[in-house]
């Protein structure tokens, strides 16, 4: 008898102890998850920034409105640049104190002498006059001195906070297409998220550094997975409605939603997608009682479908360079995989090995997509859900994301240089910028809940 | 019945013994010839023995001795014909002989106050004496080379400009921000991994192309190969990747650039 209790006491206290035991581990883990760092080092680590530094305008005129008119453009230009992921800008406590206006006023010396140590310098005037804002800007090339101008330019708009962020947007752009080997900037590209900052989740847009966020639709129901058309005017959509979740189409220059037929029939429509033309929009349908991949006209005629395995096919994107490919989401095997196929639905391959892989972005130039993933997905397995990057060819990948919340939705900026994506942490999701190596990341939204990022073509 | 007659000569010409003694011995004798023509080659061999090689005595190959392990190289100091500066100087003079001992008187008397002189050993000078000369070991080294001489290997010369040269004009030196573009665009499209590894470092291949206005490169011309095909084609893949690099400068006129850039493994 007293043996019986022994053993069973035995028995019944390791499963606590064990117990007791993970839940330190756990809580110890957890502390060291959110301490831990990484560090990137290596040698051939891609191409050397260009050391660029951008100096404080010099006010051209005495007017009262210029000082702030200045100062928006300054800020602007000076994170435009910073942003850009091909410079390494020069601080604003390094640069020399004066502020040429001119090319006569520059002292080139002054600025590649260090601390500064520039490469090139971007300066120029703000002057303010009748209404007008008249910015005149240079880039120099400090080392050159007999020919160093690489850029001259020179603007007209209508003075307002937003024309000199417009102006300073402009002007940065024209600077990383010079220098960035002719890859356009994207400083005037915006990026559409769904915010639930309303009550209900509508689409809104703000520029691509998180400023001027306003909302596009008041429909008053859930709207998810934005998706903008490669001219810029159209939006696609899936949204809750009578007939259940359907494509819907929203004219950005009418400012009032458009019939998309294709996107209504029975069952539920999600995900829409536009191919790099415009011409085409690829969607997930349950029409047929399984999710499967449809594609239609943009005017929603032309109705096809592609996959026609059994299990759910979800969230389709196009390869934006050659138009004839779609990678897309699908459970044939159980957990979530990505998959590639030609157009035809043909030549289907399979690119993640395992996990729960979802939301692909195939990124402009076709060479890789982004995705996230959980490589270790299940119980037991407390896998993070990451950014990836995967190289097509080669079969590679490079995870972008490290131990910082739960990653969704990445979609590529038109340059191929930065990644939009949402973030959840603590169960609050914002809107998040990085890198397409997966440093610099920035935080773009603060209030509400804002999902599912989609940058626009240009 | 025509048949079976042919069926029985047939039959008939099987069951006919063939002839082989008149064959056989005459094998016999051949093979016998020969044999003896092999014996008798190499008994009068044996009488007319040449020496080619060696001794005749067992182990007859040529022997050489090691005379030395290593071959003498001239020395790297010239002759000098300065009698001061020799390098084999004369020898030190031999050192005097000792004197011989006084001997001491048997008759002297010890005067009382006078100490007795104590014989000194003769010291050894303080300075330093000559020391001969090392002679220098002009021996080459073989096997693992010494830290020292690895130092005469050539450092391959970092230049300032980059792998890329433009070759029209003054483009060079009034647009360096636009080769500085084009040096950053390659580096990032050329993939190192594609190459063999067994390629030497330093190897390199010299490509030109042509950029035009808009920046597209073409006729990509492998210009001075490296000799390992796989950087070669790397380099080539590289420029071929690129879509653009960028529009040409403004300021430049003419329509196309012709740019000779080189990959260095």
């Amino acid at each position: 008898m007293k043996t019986h209790v022994r053993i069973s006491r035995s028995t019944v206290s390791l499963p606590i102890l064990i117990g007791i035991a993970s839940l330190g581990l756990l809580a110890l883990g957890a502390t060291q998850v959110q301490a831990q760092d990484w560090v990137r080092t290596g040698t051939n680590l891609g191409a050397e920034r260009i050391r660029i530094a951008a100096a404080d305008f010099k006010a051209g005129s005495t007017d009262p409105q210029t000082p702030a008119l200045k100062a928006t453009f300054d800020a602007t230009l000076y994170s435009d640049l910073a942003s850009a992921g091909i410079f390494d800008l020069v601080s604003k406590s390094l640069i020399p104190q004066a502020t040429p206006g001119t090319p006569q006023e520059i002292s080139l010396p002054q600025w590649s002498a260090p601390p500064a140590s520039a490469a090139m310098v971007a300066f120029g005037s703000v002057s303010d006059s009748r209404g007008r804002i008249v910015v005149y800007g240079w880039l120099f090339d400090t080392r050159n001195t007999s020919n160093p101008q690489v850029l001259g330019k020179q603007y007209n708009e209508a003075a307002s906070q937003d024309s000199a962020r417009v102006i300073a947007h402009r002007f940065a752009d024209e600077i990383v297409i010079r220098l960035g080997g002719g890859i356009n900037g994207i400083a005037e590209t915006k990026i559409y998220f769904v915010s639930s900052r309303t009550g209900t989740k509508e689409i809104w847009a703000m520029d691509y550094d998180g400023q001027n966020q306003h909302p596009i639709t008041h429909l008053g129901t859930t709207s998810l997975s934005p998706r903008i058309s490669p001219d810029n005017t159209r939006l696609a959509f899936s949204s809750l409605s009578r007939e259940g979740w359907s494509i819907k189409m929203f004219s950005l220059e009418l400012g009032r939603p458009v019939s998309f037929p294709a996107g209504t029939a029975g069952g539920s429509n999600f995900s829409p997608s536009w191919s790099a033309d415009g011409s085409k929009l690829a969607f997930s349908s349950a029409r047929t009682g399984d999710p499967e991949i449809w594609v239609a006209d943009q005017s929603g005629s032309n109705l096809r479908r592609l996959t026609t395995f059994r299990g759910p096919d979800l969230a389709p994107c196009w390869n934006p360079r050659t138009n004839a490919q779609i990678a897309w989401v699908s459970g044939r095997t159980g957990l979530p995989q990505i998959y590639t196929m030609d157009l035809d639905g043909a030549n289907i391959q399979r690119l993640t090995d395992g996990g729960y892989a979802i939301s692909p972005s195939w990124s402009p130039n076709g060479i890789g997509l982004t995705f996230s993933w959980n490589r270790k997905y299940g119980p037991g397995d407390p896998g993070g859900q990451d950014i990836y990057y995967f190289d097509i060819a080669s079969k590679r990948w490079v995870q972008l994301t490290h131990e910082a919340g739960s990653n969704d939705y990445p979609s590529w900026a038109p340059d191929g240089r930065h990644i939009v994506f949402e973030r959840t942490i603590g169960g609050h999701t914002e809107i998040w910028t990085m890198l397409a190596d997966g440093t610099e990341q920035h935080q773009l939204t603060h209030s509400g809940n804002n999902f599912m990022p989609n940058w626009s073509w240009k | 019945m025509d048949s079976l007659l042919e069926g029985s000569e047939h039959l008939e010409r099987e069951l006919t013994p063939e002839p082989i003694i008149a064959p056989a011995s005459v094998s016999f004798v051949l093979h016998g010839a020969l044999f003896g023509a092999l014996v008798f080659y190499g008994v009068l061999a044996g009488f007319f023995h040449k020496n080619t090689w060696g001794n005749a005595g067992p182990g007859g190959a040529i022997q050489v001795n090691l005379v030395s392990n290593a071959v003498p190289l001239p020395s790297e100091n010239p002759p000098s014909q300065n009698v001061l500066a020799t390098e084999t100087p004369s020898k030190a003079p031999a050192p005097p002989a000792p004197k011989a001992k006084e001997a001491a008187d048997p008759t002297a008397i010890a005067m009382p106050g006078k100490t007795q002189q104590t014989q000194q050993q003769p010291t050894q000078p303080k300075t330093q004496l000559h020391q001969p000369q090392q002679k220098p070991d002009n021996k080459a080294a073989f096997g693992e080379q010494a830290v020292t001489s690895m130092q005469r290997a050539t450092q391959a010369q970092v230049t300032q400009s980059g792998p890329t040269s433009v070759s029209t004009g003054d483009f060079g030196s009034r647009f360096p921000w636009y080769v500085d573009g084009i040096n950053r665009k390659m580096s990032t499209s050329w993939y190192k991994p594609e190459v063999d590894p067994r390629t030497p470092k330093g190897t390199r291949v010299y490509l030109t192309f042509t950029i035009y206005r808009d920046g597209s490169p073409s006729s990509v011309q492998v210009d001075r190969a490296s000799g390992s095909p796989t950087l070669d084609r790397s380099c080539v893949h590289g420029v071929q990747r690129v879509d653009t690099f960028g529009q040409l400068p403004p300021g430049y006129t003419s329509s196309s650039l012709k740019v000779s850039y080189y990959c260095e493994y």
